[in-house]
């Protein structure tokens, strides 16, 4: 097990696909994020754990490219990426899918999809690979994603995120406002999606949900990394999180 | 699963935005600082002209004068273009979360009973809705 900086040894080669060094962040002048070291290896599913507060989401803003650190670095497969626009690194393959799922609620489920594919002539087989992967959105595709379950909106930014074949996936508190069952539902789905090679930073407050299916595990406490390691070795470290001491 | 890293690898040596929001930031306030200056020199040559008796003096005054009007609104042209991109970033954003809490709104008072006393037949389940329904 790792202790202070969270930088974790990559799994399968020397090219981490996410990596963030030394990242300061604030808001207003006021530091939420004090040195953070985060390693994502390469065809990994790392899990960002914490309390409300610790930062993760800050982090996963930071890596997405929708907040500007105010010192350190972001990494992608090895390119200094700081400070490079979100819309641009979602179009390389670092996609987001951010805390409140961030669909198009007046939209349907289809039409979600249409948003994410610019080209007309991919759209037939875009729908049938999406479809096929998530039969539950099929049955709903005419629907509005507003009105679909909060189950099934995830689902549904999960499989707008997977349109764009994404080599990185960040997701933040996918557990949020959802019931267990449909909670391990989505994590199963988040850990058939990791076996095609897709590197996965998950952010989640709930440690046990995500932790079945990391390869790795970070414990975030007020604004830096403060251990990091396999799964089961964070599970007594967790405590020590959540309740202090 | 290296295809995916590679590709990656090589999209993002082409981003090469190391410093592309504060590159961004450079040229809203170049275009800024070429508004006011273009605007500024066209306002004195102005009452420069005024002075000179000599018309070759005064066409030099009047062509300063129209060139640096070029310069402010080739200023604000840039000074927008490098400003309107964030606001409308913005814009769109604000309109998801009204979009998402108009829709809560109304799938919560489809879920409501009827508040009159006589039974009534039961409204659909908002989430067997359809595009089509919602629309009529």
């Amino acid at each position: 097990m790792t202790a202070g900086n969270g930088a974790t040894p990559p799994l399968d080669g020397p090219v981490a696909a996410l990596e963030l060094r030394g990242v300061h962040a604030a808001y207003a002048g006021i530091e939420v994020l004090s040195g953070v070291d985060l390693v994502v290896p390469v065809g990994a599913v790392v899990a960002l754990l914490g309390a409300n507060g610790a930062g993760k989401s800050t982090t996963v803003k930071v890596a997405a490219g929708l907040l500007r650190p105010t010192a350190g670095s972001v990494m992608v497969a090895g390119h200094d990426v700081t400070g490079a626009a979100a819309h641009d690194l979602a179009r390389i393959g670092v996609c987001t899918i951010p805390e409140g799922r961030g669909i198009f609620p007046n939209l349907s489920v289809r039409e979600n999809l249409w948003m994410a594919v610019p080209e007309r002539g991919r759209l037939p087989a875009v729908e049938e690979a999406a479809f096929t992967r998530f039969p539950r959105l099929a049955e709903r595709r005419t629907q509005l994603a507003g009105t679909l379950s909060g189950g099934e909106q995830q689902m549904l930014a999960l499989c707008r995120a997977l349109v764009v074949d994404p080599a990185v996936l960040l997701l933040d508190e996918l557990s949020m406002g959802l019931a267990p069952i449909v909670v391990q539902q989505l994590y199963e789905i988040v850990a058939r999606v990791a076996t095609e090679g897709i590197s996965i930073l998950v952010v989640e407050q709930f440690a046990q949900a995500v932790l079945g299916i990391a390869d790795r595990a970070a414990i975030m406490v007020n604004g830096t990394v403060t251990q990091a390691g396999t799964p089961a070795e964070m599970q007594s470290a967790l405590s020590d999180a959540y309740l202090g001491g | 699963m290296n295809d995916r890293i590679e590709r990656l690898a090589d999209e993002a040596a082409k981003l090469g935005v190391t410093k592309g929001a504060a590159r961004d930031g450079r040229w809203q306030a170049l275009g800024l600082a070429a508004m006011v200056v273009g605007a500024g020199v066209a306002l004195l040559a102005y009452p420069l002209s005024l002075g000179k008796s000599d018309p070759r003096d005064i066409q030099s005054l009047i062509i300063l004068a129209v060139a640096m009007l070029a310069v402010a609104v080739l200023g604000a042209a840039v000074f927008l273009r490098y400003s309107l991109g964030r606001f409308l970033r913005f814009w769109l954003l604000r309109q998801l979360y009204d979009g998402q809490d108009h829709i809560d709104q109304v799938v919560a008072a489809l879920r409501e009973p009827p508040p009159s006393s006589t039974p009534s037949p039961p409204a659909p389940p908002a989430a067997d809705l359809t595009e089509r329904q919602i629309s009529r």
